[in-house]
Protein backbone atom coordinates (compact mmCIF):
# COMPACT_ATOMS: atom_id res chain seq x y z
CA UNK A 1 0.00 0.00 0.00
CA UNK A 2 2.66 2.59 1.22
CA UNK A 3 4.84 1.15 -2.14
CA UNK A 4 1.65 2.57 -4.12
CA UNK A 5 1.87 5.78 -2.67
CA UNK A 6 5.52 6.39 -2.74
CA UNK A 7 5.18 5.65 -6.73
CA UNK A 8 2.57 7.80 -7.26
CA UNK A 9 4.11 10.85 -5.39
CA UNK A 10 7.40 10.20 -7.56
CA UNK A 11 5.53 9.72 -10.64
CA UNK A 12 4.08 13.21 -9.78
CA UNK A 13 7.49 14.79 -9.06
CA UNK A 14 8.53 14.21 -12.03
CA UNK A 15 5.97 15.11 -14.08
CA UNK A 16 6.55 18.42 -12.02
CA UNK A 17 10.28 18.58 -13.12
CA UNK A 18 9.22 17.66 -17.16
CA UNK A 19 7.19 20.80 -17.20
CA UNK A 20 9.51 22.97 -15.08
CA UNK A 21 12.27 21.88 -17.35
CA UNK A 22 10.50 22.36 -21.00
CA UNK A 23 11.99 25.48 -22.72
CA UNK A 24 9.42 27.90 -24.45
CA UNK A 25 10.74 29.64 -27.52
CA UNK A 26 10.65 33.04 -28.03
CA UNK A 27 8.54 34.32 -30.81
CA UNK A 28 8.82 38.03 -32.00
CA UNK A 29 5.75 39.89 -30.74
CA UNK A 30 3.72 40.30 -33.99
CA UNK A 31 2.59 43.85 -34.57
CA UNK A 32 -1.23 44.63 -34.21
CA UNK A 33 -2.75 46.31 -37.47
CA UNK A 34 -4.08 49.56 -37.45
CA UNK A 35 -3.36 53.05 -35.86
CA UNK A 36 -1.99 52.43 -32.03
CA UNK A 37 -0.57 54.78 -29.29
CA UNK A 38 -0.01 55.42 -25.43
CA UNK A 39 0.81 57.88 -23.44
CA UNK A 40 2.56 58.16 -20.12
CA UNK A 41 3.42 61.38 -17.72
CA UNK A 42 6.86 61.90 -16.92
CA UNK A 43 6.90 64.77 -14.20
CA UNK A 44 6.19 63.52 -10.68
CA UNK A 45 4.66 65.74 -7.82
CA UNK A 46 2.03 68.20 -7.35
CA UNK A 47 1.21 70.03 -10.31
CA UNK A 48 2.49 73.69 -9.81
CA UNK A 49 1.26 77.08 -11.52
CA UNK A 50 4.88 77.71 -13.97
CA UNK A 51 5.87 74.17 -13.77
CA UNK A 52 5.51 71.93 -16.63
CA UNK A 53 3.82 68.48 -16.77
CA UNK A 54 5.50 66.52 -19.13
CA UNK A 55 4.17 63.76 -21.04
CA UNK A 56 5.56 60.96 -23.82
CA UNK A 57 3.07 60.35 -26.31
CA UNK A 58 3.53 57.20 -28.61
CA UNK A 59 2.14 56.45 -31.77
CA UNK A 60 2.48 54.06 -35.18
CA UNK A 61 1.08 51.73 -37.24
CA UNK A 62 2.47 49.50 -39.60
CA UNK A 63 4.66 50.65 -42.59
CA UNK A 64 2.76 49.15 -45.10
CA UNK A 65 -0.11 50.90 -43.64
CA UNK A 66 0.64 54.14 -44.36
CA UNK A 67 2.54 56.91 -42.13
CA UNK A 68 1.39 59.23 -39.31
CA UNK A 69 0.09 62.58 -40.91
CA UNK A 70 -0.51 64.63 -37.40
CA UNK A 71 -0.56 64.48 -33.48
CA UNK A 72 -2.27 66.65 -31.38
CA UNK A 73 -2.57 67.29 -27.44
CA UNK A 74 -6.02 69.22 -26.50
CA UNK A 75 -6.33 70.45 -22.63
CA UNK A 76 -9.26 71.29 -20.62
CA UNK A 77 -7.54 74.32 -19.76
CA UNK A 78 -5.48 76.54 -22.49
CA UNK A 79 -1.50 75.89 -20.92
CA UNK A 80 0.43 79.26 -20.71
CA UNK A 81 3.33 80.41 -23.19
CA UNK A 82 5.93 77.74 -22.98
CA UNK A 83 3.65 74.90 -23.62
CA UNK A 84 4.45 72.86 -26.27
CA UNK A 85 4.55 69.46 -28.12
CA UNK A 86 8.27 68.62 -29.28
CA UNK A 87 8.46 68.16 -33.17
CA UNK A 88 11.21 65.50 -32.23
CA UNK A 89 11.11 62.08 -31.92
CA UNK A 90 13.59 60.44 -29.22
CA UNK A 91 15.76 57.37 -29.38
CA UNK A 92 18.34 56.46 -26.60
CA UNK A 93 21.94 55.51 -27.73
CA UNK A 94 24.25 53.54 -26.61
CA UNK A 95 25.90 56.12 -24.45
CA UNK A 96 22.52 56.06 -22.64
CA UNK A 97 21.56 60.00 -24.40
CA UNK A 98 18.54 60.70 -25.76
CA UNK A 99 18.58 61.96 -29.35
CA UNK A 100 15.88 63.53 -31.16
CA UNK A 101 15.13 63.12 -34.77
CA UNK A 102 12.69 66.13 -36.17
CA UNK A 103 9.87 64.35 -37.97
CA UNK A 104 7.34 67.73 -38.29
CA UNK A 105 7.20 71.14 -37.55
CA UNK A 106 7.46 72.71 -34.34
CA UNK A 107 4.04 72.60 -33.14
CA UNK A 108 1.15 75.30 -33.60
CA UNK A 109 -0.56 75.53 -30.44
CA UNK A 110 -4.67 77.47 -31.24
CA UNK A 111 -6.41 77.90 -27.39
CA UNK A 112 -6.30 74.24 -26.16
CA UNK A 113 -5.04 72.70 -28.80
CA UNK A 114 -1.36 72.05 -29.53
CA UNK A 115 -0.59 70.21 -33.15
CA UNK A 116 2.36 69.03 -34.42
CA UNK A 117 1.98 68.49 -38.38
CA UNK A 118 4.53 65.22 -39.77
CA UNK A 119 6.68 66.07 -42.48
CA UNK A 120 9.15 63.00 -42.68
CA UNK A 121 8.06 59.79 -43.82
CA UNK A 122 7.33 57.86 -41.06
CA UNK A 123 5.37 55.11 -39.01
CA UNK A 124 6.13 54.99 -35.39
CA UNK A 125 7.13 58.79 -33.17
CA UNK A 126 7.03 59.01 -29.61
CA UNK A 127 6.60 62.79 -28.65
CA UNK A 128 6.92 64.59 -25.46
CA UNK A 129 4.10 67.33 -24.55
CA UNK A 130 4.75 69.70 -21.93
CA UNK A 131 2.18 71.61 -20.65
CA UNK A 132 2.87 74.87 -18.79
CA UNK A 133 0.48 75.42 -16.25
CA UNK A 134 -1.41 78.76 -16.35
CA UNK A 135 -2.58 80.75 -13.26
CA UNK A 136 -6.07 79.86 -14.47
CA UNK A 137 -5.67 76.38 -13.73
CA UNK A 138 -4.93 76.92 -10.04
CA UNK A 139 -6.91 74.72 -7.70
CA UNK A 140 -8.65 73.14 -10.72
CA UNK A 141 -7.97 69.92 -12.45
CA UNK A 142 -6.52 69.39 -15.88
CA UNK A 143 -7.43 66.93 -18.51
CA UNK A 144 -5.87 66.02 -22.07
CA UNK A 145 -6.56 63.77 -24.90
CA UNK A 146 -3.69 62.79 -27.05
CA UNK A 147 -4.29 62.19 -30.57
CA UNK A 148 -2.68 60.92 -33.84
CA UNK A 149 -3.85 61.10 -37.39
CA UNK A 150 -2.92 58.74 -39.86
CA UNK A 151 -2.62 59.03 -44.00
CA UNK A 152 -4.91 56.04 -44.49
CA UNK A 153 -7.25 57.92 -42.52
CA UNK A 154 -7.26 56.79 -39.35
CA UNK A 155 -7.66 58.25 -36.12
CA UNK A 156 -6.53 57.18 -32.43
CA UNK A 157 -6.89 59.03 -28.95
CA UNK A 158 -6.11 58.54 -25.52
CA UNK A 159 -7.25 60.35 -22.29
CA UNK A 160 -4.82 61.33 -19.21
CA UNK A 161 -6.01 62.90 -16.36
CA UNK A 162 -7.97 64.59 -14.36
CA UNK A 163 -4.62 65.99 -12.87
CA UNK A 164 -4.99 68.47 -9.94
CA UNK A 165 -3.35 71.83 -10.09
CA UNK A 166 -1.78 72.58 -6.56
CA UNK A 167 -2.75 75.72 -5.19
CA UNK A 168 0.96 76.59 -3.80
CA UNK A 169 3.29 78.58 -4.93
CA UNK A 170 6.96 77.85 -5.01
CA UNK A 171 9.94 80.24 -5.73
CA UNK A 172 13.66 78.83 -5.99
CA UNK A 173 17.07 79.62 -4.68
CA UNK A 174 16.57 83.01 -3.17
CA UNK A 175 19.84 84.11 -1.35
CA UNK A 176 19.67 85.21 1.98
CA UNK A 177 23.28 87.53 3.03
CA UNK A 178 23.92 88.36 6.21
CA UNK A 179 24.31 91.96 7.28
CA UNK A 180 22.79 92.36 3.87
CA UNK A 181 19.88 91.05 1.63
CA UNK A 182 18.37 89.03 4.96
CA UNK A 183 14.91 90.40 5.58
CA UNK A 184 12.83 87.65 3.67
CA UNK A 185 9.18 88.15 3.11
CA UNK A 186 6.96 85.08 2.72
CA UNK A 187 4.06 87.36 1.98
CA UNK A 188 6.25 88.04 -1.82
CA UNK A 189 8.58 85.09 -1.53
CA UNK A 190 11.34 87.83 -1.63
CA UNK A 191 14.63 88.76 0.25
CA UNK A 192 15.20 92.07 0.71
CA UNK A 193 17.71 94.66 1.67
CA UNK A 194 17.27 97.56 4.81
CA UNK A 195 16.32 99.52 2.55
CA UNK A 196 13.68 96.85 0.76
CA UNK A 197 12.34 95.95 4.45
CA UNK A 198 12.08 99.14 5.71
CA UNK A 199 9.79 99.99 2.39
CA UNK A 200 8.08 96.44 2.94
CA UNK A 201 7.73 96.37 6.99
CA UNK A 202 4.72 94.87 7.70
CA UNK A 203 5.36 91.87 4.90
CA UNK A 204 9.27 90.90 6.63
CA UNK A 205 8.79 87.61 8.50
CA UNK A 206 12.00 86.47 8.99
CA UNK A 207 15.91 87.65 9.25
CA UNK A 208 18.59 85.55 8.66
CA UNK A 209 21.77 86.16 10.59
CA UNK A 210 24.67 84.05 10.47
CA UNK A 211 26.33 84.52 14.33
CA UNK A 212 30.16 82.23 15.33
CA UNK A 213 29.37 82.66 19.23
CA UNK A 214 31.88 80.70 21.44
CA UNK A 215 30.31 77.93 23.73
CA UNK A 216 27.01 77.58 22.20
CA UNK A 217 25.64 76.89 18.31
CA UNK A 218 24.06 79.29 16.69
CA UNK A 219 25.36 79.52 13.61
CA UNK A 220 22.90 80.26 10.48
CA UNK A 221 19.55 81.50 11.71
CA UNK A 222 15.81 82.61 10.42
CA UNK A 223 14.30 84.51 13.13
CA UNK A 224 11.10 86.57 13.50
CA UNK A 225 11.63 90.32 13.66
CA UNK A 226 9.71 90.30 16.84
CA UNK A 227 12.17 87.48 19.04
CA UNK A 228 15.50 90.32 19.44
CA UNK A 229 16.83 87.85 21.82
CA UNK A 230 18.05 85.72 18.94
CA UNK A 231 19.03 88.55 17.08
CA UNK A 232 22.60 89.63 18.42
CA UNK A 233 23.86 92.81 16.50
CA UNK A 234 20.79 93.18 14.31
CA UNK A 235 19.02 96.85 14.40
CA UNK A 236 15.79 96.02 12.78
CA UNK A 237 14.44 98.80 9.94
CA UNK A 238 11.29 100.41 11.01
CA UNK A 239 8.36 98.68 11.60
CA UNK A 240 9.53 95.59 10.78
CA UNK A 241 8.48 93.89 13.90
CA UNK A 242 6.38 90.32 12.99
CA UNK A 243 6.14 86.94 14.82
CA UNK A 244 6.05 84.48 12.30
CA UNK A 245 5.38 80.56 14.05
CA UNK A 246 8.50 78.34 13.21
CA UNK A 247 9.10 74.71 12.97
CA UNK A 248 12.32 72.91 12.19
CA UNK A 249 12.51 70.04 9.65
CA UNK A 250 15.25 67.61 8.77
CA UNK A 251 14.92 64.67 6.56
CA UNK A 252 12.43 66.76 4.68
CA UNK A 253 13.76 67.38 1.29
CA UNK A 254 11.02 68.14 -1.17
CA UNK A 255 12.07 67.46 -4.52
CA UNK A 256 10.98 70.08 -6.35
CA UNK A 257 12.74 72.29 -3.85
CA UNK A 258 15.81 70.19 -3.10
CA UNK A 259 15.83 69.14 -6.84
CA UNK A 260 18.08 66.20 -4.83
CA UNK A 261 17.57 62.81 -5.54
CA UNK A 262 14.48 62.27 -2.84
CA UNK A 263 10.90 61.40 -3.84
CA UNK A 264 9.32 63.74 -1.48
CA UNK A 265 7.10 66.21 -2.21
CA UNK A 266 5.29 68.57 0.05
CA UNK A 267 1.64 69.57 -1.17
CA UNK A 268 -1.39 71.92 -0.54
CA UNK A 269 -2.50 69.35 2.16
CA UNK A 270 0.67 69.20 4.15
CA UNK A 271 -0.10 73.21 4.85
CA UNK A 272 -3.41 72.65 5.89
CA UNK A 273 -2.59 69.91 8.00
CA UNK A 274 0.09 71.21 10.18
CA UNK A 275 -0.23 72.33 13.85
CA UNK A 276 1.59 75.79 14.74
CA UNK A 277 -0.13 75.66 18.13
CA UNK A 278 2.95 76.55 20.52
CA UNK A 279 5.56 76.77 18.06
CA UNK A 280 8.38 79.35 18.47
CA UNK A 281 9.47 82.31 16.57
CA UNK A 282 13.00 81.87 16.30
CA UNK A 283 14.65 78.61 14.55
CA UNK A 284 18.72 78.88 15.30
CA UNK A 285 21.76 76.01 13.96
CA UNK A 286 19.83 75.94 10.89
CA UNK A 287 22.19 73.57 8.16
CA UNK A 288 22.04 73.05 4.28
CA UNK A 289 19.22 70.33 3.42
CA UNK A 290 16.87 71.04 6.75
CA UNK A 291 13.84 72.85 6.34
CA UNK A 292 11.37 75.23 8.11
CA UNK A 293 7.45 75.46 8.58
CA UNK A 294 6.21 78.77 9.00
CA UNK A 295 3.44 80.82 9.25
CA UNK A 296 3.11 84.82 8.99
CA UNK A 297 1.75 86.24 12.09
CA UNK A 298 -1.63 87.08 10.68
CA UNK A 299 -2.12 83.33 9.60
CA UNK A 300 -2.56 84.58 6.35
CA UNK A 301 0.67 82.30 4.66
CA UNK A 302 1.88 79.08 5.61
CA UNK A 303 5.60 78.03 3.81
CA UNK A 304 8.20 75.66 3.57
CA UNK A 305 11.51 77.32 3.25
CA UNK A 306 14.29 74.84 2.33
CA UNK A 307 17.93 75.48 2.84
CA UNK A 308 19.96 74.09 -0.48
CA UNK A 309 23.16 75.71 1.23
CA UNK A 310 25.11 77.65 3.20
CA UNK A 311 28.19 79.06 2.99
CA UNK A 312 30.07 80.05 6.23
CA UNK A 313 32.78 81.80 5.03
CA UNK A 314 30.29 84.68 2.75
CA UNK A 315 27.54 84.05 5.89
CA UNK A 316 24.81 83.29 2.98
CA UNK A 317 21.89 80.97 2.64
CA UNK A 318 20.20 79.71 -0.82
CA UNK A 319 16.66 79.06 0.20
CA UNK A 320 13.40 77.85 -1.99
CA UNK A 321 10.04 78.23 -0.63
CA UNK A 322 6.64 76.66 -1.08
CA UNK A 323 3.56 78.68 0.30
CA UNK A 324 0.31 78.35 -0.06
CA UNK A 325 -2.09 80.76 1.13
CA UNK A 326 -4.90 79.33 3.83
CA UNK A 327 -6.83 82.62 4.83
CA UNK B 1 2.24 -10.75 6.27
CA UNK B 2 5.59 -10.46 8.03
CA UNK B 3 6.68 -7.63 5.59
CA UNK B 4 3.38 -5.58 6.89
CA UNK B 5 3.88 -6.24 9.97
CA UNK B 6 7.31 -4.81 9.94
CA UNK B 7 6.17 -1.94 7.84
CA UNK B 8 3.59 -0.99 10.42
CA UNK B 9 6.31 -1.18 13.06
CA UNK B 10 8.91 1.21 11.23
CA UNK B 11 5.72 3.73 10.63
CA UNK B 12 4.60 3.27 14.38
CA UNK B 13 8.62 4.18 15.52
CA UNK B 14 9.30 7.07 12.46
CA UNK B 15 5.49 9.07 12.20
CA UNK B 16 2.80 7.87 14.76
CA UNK B 17 5.64 8.30 17.88
CA UNK B 18 6.99 12.03 17.18
CA UNK B 19 3.59 13.29 15.85
CA UNK B 20 2.30 12.43 19.31
CA UNK B 21 5.06 14.21 21.25
CA UNK B 22 4.72 17.07 18.99
CA UNK B 23 0.84 17.66 19.62
CA UNK B 24 1.55 17.12 23.29
CA UNK B 25 3.96 19.70 23.08
CA UNK B 26 1.88 22.23 21.00
CA UNK B 27 -1.22 21.12 23.70
CA UNK B 28 1.13 22.14 26.72
CA UNK B 29 2.23 24.93 25.41
CA UNK B 30 -0.85 26.38 24.04
CA UNK B 31 -2.47 25.46 27.63
CA UNK B 32 0.08 27.53 29.66
CA UNK B 33 -1.71 30.76 31.19
CA UNK B 34 1.02 33.86 30.45
CA UNK B 35 0.10 36.91 32.45
CA UNK B 36 -0.84 39.93 30.48
CA UNK B 37 -0.89 43.05 32.59
CA UNK B 38 -3.48 46.24 30.93
CA UNK B 39 -1.31 46.91 28.20
CA UNK B 40 -1.24 43.43 26.58
CA UNK B 41 1.94 43.17 27.91
CA UNK B 42 3.39 39.95 29.41
CA UNK B 43 4.35 39.96 33.15
CA UNK B 44 7.93 38.63 33.85
CA UNK B 45 9.67 37.62 36.76
CA UNK B 46 12.03 40.95 36.72
CA UNK B 47 12.09 43.05 39.57
CA UNK B 48 14.52 45.46 37.77
CA UNK B 49 13.46 48.71 37.55
CA UNK B 50 15.74 51.84 36.04
CA UNK B 51 16.57 53.59 33.19
CA UNK B 52 19.61 52.70 30.69
CA UNK B 53 19.31 55.71 28.59
CA UNK B 54 18.03 59.09 27.74
CA UNK B 55 17.51 60.66 24.47
CA UNK B 56 15.82 64.26 24.09
CA UNK B 57 14.44 65.28 21.02
CA UNK B 58 13.23 68.45 18.74
CA UNK B 59 10.47 68.71 16.50
CA UNK B 60 13.33 67.94 13.94
CA UNK B 61 13.49 64.68 15.33
CA UNK B 62 17.32 64.88 15.95
CA UNK B 63 19.16 65.76 19.68
CA UNK B 64 19.47 68.24 21.36
CA UNK B 65 21.43 67.45 24.24
CA UNK B 66 24.96 69.13 24.38
CA UNK B 67 25.99 65.66 25.88
CA UNK B 68 25.04 62.43 27.24
CA UNK B 69 22.30 62.51 29.94
CA UNK B 70 23.53 61.90 33.51
CA UNK B 71 21.21 58.81 34.83
CA UNK B 72 21.15 58.47 38.56
CA UNK B 73 19.37 55.44 39.17
CA UNK B 74 19.66 55.60 43.33
CA UNK B 75 18.32 59.62 43.36
CA UNK B 76 15.94 58.52 40.64
CA UNK B 77 17.26 61.77 38.44
CA UNK B 78 18.02 62.34 35.24
CA UNK B 79 19.98 65.52 34.18
CA UNK B 80 19.83 66.68 31.13
CA UNK B 81 21.83 70.12 29.09
CA UNK B 82 20.70 71.24 25.89
CA UNK B 83 21.60 73.62 23.17
CA UNK B 84 21.40 77.10 23.62
CA UNK B 85 18.27 78.14 21.91
CA UNK B 86 16.24 74.90 22.28
CA UNK B 87 12.42 75.01 22.18
CA UNK B 88 11.66 73.89 25.53
CA UNK B 89 7.47 73.68 24.61
CA UNK B 90 8.12 71.03 21.87
CA UNK B 91 10.51 68.51 23.55
CA UNK B 92 10.24 64.22 22.73
CA UNK B 93 11.90 62.25 25.78
CA UNK B 94 12.45 58.69 24.82
CA UNK B 95 13.56 56.16 27.73
CA UNK B 96 15.63 53.62 27.16
CA UNK B 97 14.50 50.71 30.12
CA UNK B 98 15.61 47.38 31.63
CA UNK B 99 14.42 44.31 29.94
CA UNK B 100 10.30 43.71 30.62
CA UNK B 101 9.89 47.54 32.46
CA UNK B 102 7.43 50.14 31.36
CA UNK B 103 7.34 53.64 32.13
CA UNK B 104 4.22 55.51 33.12
CA UNK B 105 2.63 58.13 31.61
CA UNK B 106 3.51 56.71 28.23
CA UNK B 107 4.79 59.41 25.72
CA UNK B 108 3.21 59.72 22.88
CA UNK B 109 3.62 63.35 21.66
CA UNK B 110 5.71 66.69 22.20
CA UNK B 111 6.23 67.48 25.90
CA UNK B 112 6.39 70.90 27.71
CA UNK B 113 9.79 70.96 29.43
CA UNK B 114 9.42 74.93 29.54
CA UNK B 115 8.89 75.03 33.66
CA UNK B 116 12.17 74.78 34.73
CA UNK B 117 11.13 74.79 38.43
CA UNK B 118 8.63 72.23 37.77
CA UNK B 119 10.48 69.22 36.55
CA UNK B 120 8.82 66.08 34.77
CA UNK B 121 8.57 62.95 35.97
CA UNK B 122 8.46 59.67 34.76
CA UNK B 123 7.56 56.32 36.91
CA UNK B 124 9.48 53.16 35.44
CA UNK B 125 7.95 49.73 36.70
CA UNK B 126 9.45 46.46 36.31
CA UNK B 127 8.68 43.71 34.33
CA UNK B 128 7.35 41.85 37.07
CA UNK B 129 4.98 44.72 37.75
CA UNK B 130 5.23 44.95 41.66
CA UNK B 131 8.68 47.77 41.84
CA UNK B 132 7.68 51.43 40.90
CA UNK B 133 10.56 54.02 40.94
CA UNK B 134 9.87 57.25 39.61
CA UNK B 135 12.40 59.71 37.68
CA UNK B 136 12.78 63.07 37.75
CA UNK B 137 13.74 64.60 34.59
CA UNK B 138 15.92 67.92 35.31
CA UNK B 139 16.43 70.12 32.04
CA UNK B 140 19.50 73.05 31.66
CA UNK B 141 19.78 75.25 28.97
CA UNK B 142 23.19 76.10 27.61
CA UNK B 143 23.72 79.72 28.32
CA UNK B 144 25.27 82.39 26.09
CA UNK B 145 28.58 83.59 27.34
Amino acid sequence: MLHKYYSLILVLLLAVFITACQEEEYSLPTAESGLQNDCIKRTLGPNMVGMNIEFAYAMALLPSEGKIVSAQVEATIAGATGTYLENKSYYTNSSGQDVGIAIGDASVTTGTKTVVTFTKDTCAATLRYYYRIPEEARGKSVDFIFSAKASNGQTVSYEMGSYNIAKMDMKLDLLAKDGAACYISITDMAVYDAAGAAANAAKIDLVYLHRLISGITFSHALVSPANTEYLPGITLPSGVSNSSKEIKAWNLRDQQLARLQYGIFIDDVDFQQIDFTNAPNYAINMKAESGLWVETTDGKYRAYIFVNKVDDTKKEMTLSIKRLQVK
Amino acid sequence: MLMKKIKYRNMKKYFIIPTVIIISILSWVGCTDFPIDEDGLLITTRAQCYVSNFELLGVDYQTVRTASAVIDTTAQTINVNVFYGTDLKNLWPQFSLVTDAKLDPKITSFTDFSDLANPKQWTVISGNRKVRKTYTVFVTVQQKP
